[in-house]
């Protein structure tokens, strides 16, 4: 029990009192800094949100024309004459982001669950931790270098899609870490000890009850690195190239750069085919394509974030049955 | 049941909790009083070796389960909590159905098979736990929309689910009203009639008399006083217990 806290209640105000402390002038001064705070701020995210805002409709607007035009979508692009089109390029942007969280996921889920149930808390484990975050700052042309000095030139993987993956997987796989590490620390200390007082195993407990309660934050995660690799140009330029051979979606011949699927072809992405146009495009529609990819693009990456979202709240009320 | 001789638990050198030497017998309950900090609840830990998850907690002596020492590197803490439960001060549902969350556990250890085990299990358990009327209807929905009691009583029919042969109680009421603290008493007396060693660690003096058959004081790290309850409240043999009881510290 708590001693004589009963009769201590009034004495502040008395003593507050004789100091000439004046309480109706204290709250009407804190309810008007209350009250510039909140102006303060709401002008600051109505700022942000007014940029942002003026990007977007102008990106559309700019690329309404060719954003609803089929043959721009799947059509051939085109190196000197006008009406090329962006097919290739978007197919090979999903393909890459598809590889690219195929590789990144599984390795960050594992780097992630390691660093925050099973890492001892030592050194080690400090400096493992600083170096993913080093690793998550490193300039994409950087690793855009290293991936065409290691993956292309010395692996002999040529310019090819794989090398594009493997280059942005260096990237996500900080990020990804770092939010899912954070997610797992964010589970209740409670529930881990319940669960490992029913004489559940730590794996049993990760997997069954703290990564379904990790789950939405994991998704944020992978939205989050999606739309880097979507809009990432500098590090592919190098690794995944900036050709787009026309693609034939019924040869099946993994060898063939033709074939969709062969992870050993060139593939120019959107973000990179925006670059290429600009700096080196001769084409004289060159400002329309341009134009109506930075459009495309801007709508697969809303589209994405929509499908990720939708998919992590299915996957969320079937592990939890909200 | 379930013994300690001499058991100490020391955190990073320091020794919290002193020689302690406790005997609890089938179908009691025994209530661990004392003030905040005096070790009960480190003592409790102890019993399913929970303390083993804190990083730099060190516990010596023997435990002696069914007469044999488990406190050793050897032991299996997967099988050894399975039959020894433990209760949370904080209602820790899982973030599934209310079914999923009582059979989670007894399906990993293999305890059930087939849909009719499992319903057989849930209703059980449920019942057990005083749940099962009023969430019968709804076991396919989540266990977070239960109220703080219900999810307490749903941590209780969870852990005997296992069916185990000794509960550990961590301060089960603390957190919730009179209402749900009454329920969840009569529920700890049902488990030890059924032949269940309870253990119950509670800063509630009320709860202890009301609730347990022993009872256990604990002041700054050491067992002071045990016996039977009525003995412990109305004649006192240590200075300190009484001055605990008369509300003049703690």
């Amino acid at each position: 029990m708590a001693k004589g806290s009963g009769n201590a209640a009034p004495a502040p105000a008395s003593a507050s009192a004789a100091r000439g402390f004046d309480m109706a002038a204290h709250v009407r001064r804190i309810n008007a800094q209350d009250k510039a705070a909140t102006v303060v701020l709401t002008l600051i995210v109505g700022f942000v949100l007014l940029i942002l805002a003026a990007i977007v409709v102008y990106v559309l607007a700019s690329g309404a024309g060719k954003l609803f035009d089929l043959g721009f979508l799947t059509g051939k692009p085109q190196q000197f004459k006008e009406g090329g089109g962006i097919g290739p390029q978007l197919f090979n942007s999903f393909y890459l982001l598809v590889l690219t969280l195929l590789i990144s996921v599984p390795i960050s889920l594992g780097a992630a669950i390691f660093l925050a149930e099973y890492a001892p808390d030592n050194r080690a484990t400090a400096i493992a931790k600083t170096l993913i975050e080093t690793l998550s700052s490193l300039p994409s042309i950087v690793v855009g270098l290293f991936g065409f000095l290691f993956f292309v030139l010395y692996l002999g993987w040529g310019f090819s899609i794989i090398a594009g993956a493997v280059a942005l997987t260096m990237f996500n796989v900080p990020i990804l870490v770092r939010v899912i590490q954070q997610a797992l620390e964010n589970v209740p200390r409670t529930q881990r000890d319940a669960a490992l007082a029913m004489g559940l195993t730590r794996w049993e407990t990760t997997i069954h009850v703290l990564l379904p309660v990790a789950m939405p934050a994991i998704v944020t995660g992978i939205v989050l690195s999606a739309g880097r690799v979507f809009g990432e140009a500098a590090a592919l330029i190098f690794t995944a190239g900036q050709s787009a051979p026309m693609l034939d979606f019924t040869n099946f011949d993994l060898s063939s750069p033709a074939c969709p699927w062969n992870v050993f072809r060139p593939a120019e992405t959107l973000a990179v085919h925006i670059w290429k146009i600009n700096s080196e495009g001769v084409v004289p529609d060159l400002e329309a394509v341009s134009n109506g990819t930075a459009a495309v693009l801007l709508v697969c990456i809303l589209a994405f974030n929509l499908l990720a979202r939708l998919v992590g709240k299915l996957l969320e009320r079937r592990m939890t049955s909200e | 049941m379930i013994e300690t001789r001499d058991l100490t638990v020391s955190y990073g050198g320091v020794e919290a909790l002193h020689a302690t030497s406790l005997e609890f017998q089938a179908g009691q309950v025994t209530a661990l009083i004392g003030p905040s900090g005096c070790g009960k609840s480190t003592f409790l830990r102890c019993l399913n070796l929970m303390n083993r998850e804190i990083p730099g907690c060190c516990v010596g002596g023997s435990i002696l389960y069914h007469g044999r020492d488990v406190n050793t590197a050897k032991e299996n803490l997967f099988e050894l909590r399975k039959s020894i439960g433990m209760v949370f001060q904080q209602p820790t549902p899982f973030r599934k159905s209310i079914r999923e969350n009582i059979l989670f556990a007894p399906k990993r250890h293999g305890l059930v098979a087939g849909r009719e085990q499992e319903d057989a299990l849930v209703e059980e358990s449920l019942r057990a736990g005083a749940l099962w009327d009023e969430v019968k209807d709804k076991l396919d929905k989540s266990a977070c929309a239960l109220s703080g009691g219900q999810q307490q009583r749903l941590c209780i029919a969870r852990t005997l689910a296992m069916r185990p042969d000794v509960v550990l109680f961590d301060e089960p009421c603390s957190a919730l009203d009179p209402i749900s603290t009454y329920t969840i008493e009569e529920t700890i007396r049902a488990i030890a009639e059924r032949g269940i060693c309870a253990i119950i660690v509670t800063h509630n003096m009320e709860q202890a008399a009301r609730v347990s058959d022993r009872t256990a004081f604990f002041y700054l790290g050491d067992m002071v006083e045990t016996g039977d309850t009525k003995q412990i409240f109305s004649a006192p043999r240590d200075a300190r217990l009484a001055d605990y009881l008369t509300g003049r510290f703690g």
